[in-house]
């Protein structure tokens, strides 16, 4: 099965630019990338990034068991973008190494406990996380018919040049 | 690197490996599409998807590369022709034809990472971008004409890359209301029409360059967005109007609708053994 994720070039500098900036107490940056879905044949489909919302400075709470920990207040207006666009969410964060990123055991409990609360407002979506690394990147992705996220199979890089990276199997 | 690249390996370390892991859309099996489907084939692409409703005519043979006489004489499918062409030069080519009209299986282009156009209409091209701007797929077309000048003839023609992000086909002029609208009132008028082997290959020739300067680094400078052929002078030039667009942003698509499916609905499937 086919799970793809396409960024145009353009969009993945902007979500870099944001989230380099420093926080006046958080020791890193996440947003949300607002995307919307197209079905692949035979089976699969493809999660297409349209625009990135960042978290205001406002709606990080201090927290040093974390790199960043979002307040309620972030989760509710991304899901406001869900629900007033007819999009998809995707939460997205950076680590600073180079290579093939993965999420920490605390990105991926922290990521459980709210990804699966924008189906309250676009239930017949798949939502999740990308995590970037400087040169790449991976993600997970709920869908609504199964128990488990799934992992991205491709990423799209799109633009000039294109840059196409698919996991090994 | 294997050996069957070595003499290209000035296109990156990993050319290779980027070109098999790509799947390539042709749409038009013509005597632009078969052009492209060899180059391609060359160039070691892994996978096709080849579309094309047309069956070998008498009148293909002065440009479908890869066509013999006597297919022509069976009413082969271009398709398949095509895809013999492909498996003649790589067999472990992965290929998937179709023999029907691309808009009845635009579906299977989603999955490609890029689409090449090589169609005889305005209307066509227009619909084969917007196909592909909404999955996020790189564009390529190409396509050759000839007019009639004062008591003589002038051939001409174009490559347009279309990246999602950056100027359309409507951005750069080649696709106007007038142009759409001078067609449709055409329809059915034009017949056959004219067509020389060299033109068409001159432009498949630039449009793979262009496919490669998108895909390898071998090139420090971004592809060129819209190449001018002019048959009278025998030369392909860099747009002037693709001079002036480049840097701007594309106005045509700008609302999050444009993309992905209308309606998706998320359908159940089972994870295979093994898999997160």
């Amino acid at each position: 099965m086919r799970v793809a994720f396409k960024i145009n070039r353009a969009l993945l500098a902007n979500v870099f630019k944001d989230l380099r900036r420093p926080h006046a107490f958080a020791a890193e940056r996440v947003g949300f990338i607002s995307c919307r879905v197209g079905g692949l044949r035979p089976r699969g489909w493809v999660v297409l990034a349209h625009e990135f919302h960042a978290v205001a400075d406002a709606d990080y709470l201090p927290d040093r068991s974390v790199g960043a920990m979002m307040g309620p207040e972030a989760i509710r207006k991304a899901m406001q973008v869900a629900l007033s666009r007819e999009v998809c969410m995707f939460h997205v964060h950076i680590h600073a190494h180079y290579g093939r990123p993965w999420f920490s055991a605390i990105d991926l409990s922290e990521t459980a406990k709210f990804v699966p609360d924008f189906w309250h407002v676009r239930p017949h979506m798949v939502h999740g996380a990308i995590v970037l690394s400087q040169d790449s990147m991976a993600g997970l992705c709920w869908h609504p018919q199964a128990a488990l996220p799934i992992r991205f199979s491709e990423f799209s890089i799109v633009g000039t040049p294109m840059r196409v990276i698919r996991e090994s199997k | 690197m294997r050996e069957r690249y070595e003499r290209q390996s000035f296109l990156g370390a990993d050319s290779d490996k980027i070109f098999a892991n790509l799947t390539v859309g042709l749409v038009g099996g013509g005597g632009g599409g078969s052009h492209l489907a060899q180059q391609l084939a060359h160039l070691g692409v892994g996978r096709f998807l080849l579309i094309d409703p047309d069956r070998v005519e008498e009148t293909n043979l002065n440009r479908l590369v890869g066509a013999t006489a006597r297919d022509a004489e069976r009413h082969c499918r271009k398709a398949l022709v095509i895809r013999r062409l492909i498996r003649g030069i790589n067999p472990n080519t992965r290929i998937r034809t179709v023999t029907k009209k691309w808009q009845e299986c635009h579906e299977l282009l989603r999955g490609c990472d890029v689409i090449f156009g090589s169609v005889d209409t305005y209307r066509d091209r227009y619909e084969l971008e917007v196909a592909a701007r909404r999955y996020m797929i790189p564009y390529l077309d190409l396509g050759m004409d000839v007019h009639t000048v004062n008591d003589g003839f002038s051939v001409s023609g174009q490559v347009i890359l279309s990246v999602p992000g950056g100027p359309c086909m409507r951005c750069l002029g080649f696709i106007r209301e007038e142009l759409l609208k001078k067609e449709a009132e055409n329809y059915g008028a034009a017949g056959g029409r004219p067509q020389v082997v060299w033109a068409n290959g001159l432009l498949a020739s630039s449009a793979v360059g262009v496919f490669t300067a998108l895909f390898t680094p071998w090139q420090k400078q971004p592809p060129p967005g819209y190449l001018e052929y002019e048959g009278d002078s025998q030369t392909i030039s860099i747009s002037r109007r693709f001079e002036l667009m480049k840097d701007k942003q594309c106005p045509h698509f700008p609302d999050c609708r444009d993309l992905g499916d209308p309606f998706w609905i998320p359908r159940r499937f089972r994870l295979s053994p093994g898999r997160p």
